[in-house]
């Protein structure tokens, strides 16, 4: 009886814990470990993410749950294993994830950041790239480029950006090993001279709103030499690649006249960043169906997404798809709702909520809402 | 001759029938389909607990025998569904949106869960803890039962002047009125502050017996309470 | 004396009199049996009388009844006569075998020849029997004296009210069984009881048509009261055969009796196909696989094809209802209709196609739930002179 007492306790014990799994750094995690769930720490969670990179939903997902946890998924592991074994002297790879609406891609995408913060790379990360071309709240700071000629500018964007920039890389900017190599001249009084250590440059620019924009253009071009020359390994990631490619955005020039994508001083920095003309970095972009209007979400594929321009400019890539969960997932998922006591019922819930939510992980949470 | 036969046979049946709908008795019926069961047609039962009772009392068999309406598209047997959670779903709805309806119903039990799970972190104590009502449809079946009124008032005229007369109240009224009370306090809210958040605030107060539904039933209460004396004016 | 004796005779037979007056009509002569003034033969005059004047006041109604009913039976033949000529030749028409043609094959001919698209069956051209078409007309309800033949005839309804004083004094009679039965203290026969599941009572047009009378709303719920109180007594059984003229029974289920046998396909699996599955204006055909590992595809995609929850939920009610929901694989095509139509024509799919993997016991749980009732309500028409279907303009009182 005294056994049959332990055996139960024991398999309550490992029921209970079955969802979590103590390995908490990316680089050992492993195949083992294929649907558990890791927590993130406080501090690195400030750092990283406080700017933007986790989507809303989940924000307030992790004040309810008082933590940050993530899953740890095949896609990430897969993506974890080409990194550790890509040839940093060749160009740079190009990963791009897709997937149907709430699948999982920006949470994947945060679970590489955190790798790469991990291992120390230097991290040029954009949350989400239709935050600055469609979300248009009522009138966007825009402003005419000074540099180039007939291109809009986004200066608070652009700032904002930078604040994000130097939160995500502050120990690697504080060891200002980084120096830049040219002299930058913003007007008659103000310039960065070259052999300035970068933070200088993304301090001017969030002083300077103004010029906000060029600083981006100057600190990519920055990286990529810093790359080629083996000072720093980048690690680029943007979400939401797709709608640098989408033929309008939603800003209007104060006459009135729609913007195109082409026409923002931003999307020319990126895409210059994501050219695969330097080496010693990855990229990670995503093709997301949110990032483009309802009445063109008629597929999740990368070829639909990106559309001719965006398919030939990115060729040759890595696709990597991220699906819904599959059934340890998904159990281990529940379990972990239960546990977070966001999740209560009879345990005939569960095959009603797999049946209903099709197993996809925005939707499974949604759906436990009201329950 | 095969002409003339049957041009008279077709004379023949057009008199016989003609005659025959001038005299036919006119039915009631005002469509050609029936729009709704007829009576005779028994109500579903889908739900396990109730079936199995029915199983306990052996009248499966002969319900099985009868015509059954079918069940209504937001009726399942699954454990998402709710006659008091329909009803209030309902009652929200307005031009026939249920969807509409029923996604803040579910956003305001969000919203409940948050606070109450909030409130258990923040507890220190596990008695604390244990008081604490994390299910949100429990709270919604607390928040209704809370804000029944167990009488009304209803106007009578005696002599010129009309009287709140304190009376009996039925079951189905004052479930009613518990909603549209409840309903009607969530839409009284600021402009910046959307629809579910305000019910789940107005449910979790109704639910502890505080805030303004409460409130009002009581004060109910109260004025039946000050006019018992024209009680018997329902019976003049 | 004779004053005397006709005085006494006067006084002691004044019925003489009256007969001797009354011999002058000579129409008497066909009433009196005899010349004889016995007693009884005056008694006879008298009776003539009284029945003689009775006659001439109402001989007049009673004549018009009688050519009236003559002239109806009259009627009646002749259409009878036509119809069965009308038949025959009908018969011809359609190069059928006139001896052999039934009510049914007139209707079909009918339709065939006189296609009609008026929406109520009752307005096409129809040929039916004479006695379905002319209402029916009640016998005569008094006799040559005018007097009726039924008690309550002066109620106007008399056999609707008969079948109450029935039922009340049937009920009276229960009662006072039931009080004999306790007296004794004995129990009620478990084995005698009605069954009343598979019958309604008469609706207000049936029994209207079975009593000859018209009657009102509130008269068949009374009625309706009646019969209820009557069946409500524990030894209702004793009145069965009165209780059985008023119930009318339902035609039984379906469900169960013709459940079809799956055909196999190529890998061997077992599937049903369900074509025709209906609701409002959603048309489709569901098609279920033994055994399966539970996957959906509806249009060629998955469950996500509806993105709302409630489409959902009702296509995962009858698999989680017969818990079958890992065991067989659905496939379906739609079109038509929206999200919660299309949704209701699956679910109904689905459940009539799992008759065939399912228990006995399972069937009945599922007819109970209603899953295999067919949904035919479609949408209500909108009227000339409202804005909806059912919704009236302000009502004015002035």
């Amino acid at each position: 009886m005294f056994s049959r007492n332990w055996r139960v306790l024991s398999r309550a014990y490992s029921q209970a814990v079955t969802f979590r799994t103590s390995e908490i750094s990316p680089q050992h995690q492993n195949d083992k470990q294929i649907g558990l769930f890791y927590t993130l720490k406080q501090d690195t969670c400030k750092e990283l993410f406080s700017n933007g990179g986790l989507p809303k939903s989940f924000m307030k997902q992790t004040k309810t749950f008082t933590e940050t946890t993530l899953m740890i998924r095949q896609p990430a592991l897969d993506l974890i294993n080409c990194i550790k074994s890509t040839d940093f002297n060749k160009p740079v790879i190009r990963y791009v994830l897709y997937g149907e609406k709430g699948c999982g891609k920006s949470l994947t995408m945060a679970h590489m950041i955190h790798y790469a913060y991990e291992d120390g790379y230097l991290i040029v990360h954009v949350p989400w790239v239709s935050e600055w071309l469609r979300r248009v709240p009522r009138h966007k700071e825009m402003s005419n480029s000074q540099t180039r000629e007939g291109l809009v500018d986004l200066p608070l964007d652009a700032a904002a950006w930078l604040i994000h920039f130097k939160s995500q890389n502050q120990t690697l900017l504080k060891s200002s090993d980084l120096k830049i190599s040219k002299e930058y001249v913003w007007s008659k009084r103000e310039k960065t001279e070259s052999g300035a250590p970068l933070s200088e440059l993304v301090e001017h620019g969030i002083a300077r709103i103004k010029y906000a924009c060029d600083v981006i253009d100057a600190l990519i071009s920055e990286i990529k030499i810093l790359s080629n020359n083996k000072q720093c390994k980048t690690f680029v990631a943007i979400d939401g690649f797709n709608s640098f490619f989408y033929p309008l955005t939603r800003l209007n020039t104060p006459t009135k006249k729609k913007v195109k994508p082409d026409e923002v001083t931003l999307t020319k920095s990126f895409l210059e960043l994501t050219k695969n003309d330097w080496n010693n970095g990855i990229i990670l972009l995503s093709a997301d169906q949110l990032a483009v209007p309802d009445e063109n979400q008629d597929s999740y594929f990368p070829r639909y997404l990106l559309r001719k321009q965006g398919f030939e400019y990115l060729d040759p890539f890595v696709p990597i798809e991220v699906g819904r969960y599959s059934d340890k997932e998904f159990l281990s998922c529940a379990s972990y709702y239960r546990d977070r006591l966001w999740l209560r019922g009879p345990p005939e819930i569960e095959t009603e909520l797999k049946f209903t939510s099709a197993c996809n992980p925005f939707k499974f949470m949604e759906q436990c809402a009201p329950l | 001759m095969n002409f003339n036969s049957r041009f008279l046979n077709k004379k023949l049946c057009n008199y016989h029938f003609r005659n025959c709908i001038r005299w036919f008795v006119v039915q009631n019926r005002l469509y050609a389909k029936a729009t709704s069961f007829p009576d005779f047609f028994q109500n579903p039962i889908f739900r396990k607990e109730d079936q199995a009772k029915l199983i306990e009392n052996s009248e499966l068999a002969k319900l099985a025998a009868v015509p059954v309406r079918p069940p209504a598209s937001y009726e399942t047997c699954s454990v998402y569904h709710d006659p008091l959670v329909n009803k209030v779903i309902n009652h929200v709805m307005e031009m026939g949106k249920k969807q509409l309806a029923r996604s803040l119903v579910e956003k305001a039990f969000e919203n409940i869960k948050r606070i109450q799970i909030e409130r258990y972190h923040l507890a220190q104590t596990q008695e604390e803890k244990n008081k604490i009502e994390l299910n949100p449809k429990s709270i919604l079946y607390n928040a209704v039962e809370n804000c029944k009124p167990l009488l009304q008032l209803s106007p009578i005229k005696r002599g010129g002047i009309t009287y709140q007369v304190p009376g009996p109240i039925t079951e189905k009224r004052s479930l009613f009125l518990s909603i549209k009370w409840l309903l009607e306090a969530t839409n009284d809210k600021e402009r910046t502050v959307h629809f579910p958040e305000q019910f789940a605030w107005e449910l979790l107060d109704a639910a502890n017996n505080t805030g303004k539904v409460v409130k009002r039933k009581q004060d109910l209460h109260r004025q039946c309470e000050a006019n018992r004396a024209y009680a018997h004016y329902r019976w003049q | 004396m004779s004053l005397v004796m006709s005085f006494t005779v006067k006084n002691l037979l004044p019925a003489t009199i009256c007969s001797i007056r009354s011999n002058f009509p000579s129409s008497i002569h066909k009433y009196s049996t005899g010349p004889s003034k016995t007693s009884s033969n005056v008694l006879d005059h008298l009776t003539d009388w009284e029945t003689l004047s009775k006659n001439r006041k109402t001989s007049k109604a009673m004549k018009a009844y009688l050519e009236r009913a003559k002239e109806h039976d009259e009627f009646m033949k002749r259409q009878h006569l036509e119809f069965n000529i009308g038949k025959r030749h009908l018969a011809n028409m359609m190069g059928e075998d006139p001896e052999t043609f039934t009510q049914k094959d007139v209707d079909r001919a009918i339709e065939y020849l006189f296609p009609s698209g008026i929406y109520d069956p009752a307005a096409r051209p129809l040929m039916k029997p004479p006695e379905e078409v002319f209402p029916a007309r009640k016998a005569a309800e008094f006799d040559e004296a005018g007097r009726p033949h039924h008690f309550l005839f002066y109620t106007g309804k008399p056999s609707f009210f008969k079948v109450l004083y029935d039922a009340a004094e049937h009920i009276q009679a229960l009662n006072k069984f039931e009080d004999k039965v306790i007296r004794k203290k004995a129990t009620p026969d478990p084995n005698g009881s009605l069954k009343l599941e598979g019958s309604v009572w008469l609706t207000k047009e049936q029994l209207e048509q079975s009593l000859v009378e018209s009657i009102k709303e509130i008269e068949y719920e009374n009625f309706k009261v009646v019969m209820e109180r009557l069946v409500s007594s524990p030894y209702a059984y004793l009145c069965k055969d009165f209780i059985e003229k008023y119930r009318k029974p339902l035609a039984m289920q379906r469900f169960a009796l013709e459940i079809p046998k799956p055909s196999y396909d190529e890998e061997g699996r077992a599937f049903i196909t369900t074509y025709e599955c209906l609701r409002k204006k959603a048309r489709g055909e569901v098609t279920i696989r033994y055994p399966g590992s539970g996957k959906i595809s509806i249009n060629g995609k998955d469950i996500t094809y509806f993105e709302d929850i409630q489409p959902r939920e009702q296509v995962m009610f009858p698999l989680i209802f017969s818990g079958m929901q890992n065991s067989v694989d659905v496939e379906c095509h739609i079109e038509g209709g929206g999200p919660s139509g299309q949704a209701g024509a699956i679910r109904w799919g689905i459940a009539w196609s799992l008759r065939s993997f399912v228990e006995k016991d399972m069937l009945e749980k599922m007819q109970v739930a209603g899953l295999l009732t067919r949904d035919h309500r479609r949408r209500e028409r909108k009227k000339p002179g409202q804005p909806g279907a059912r919704k009236k303009p302000t009502w004015k009182k002035r």
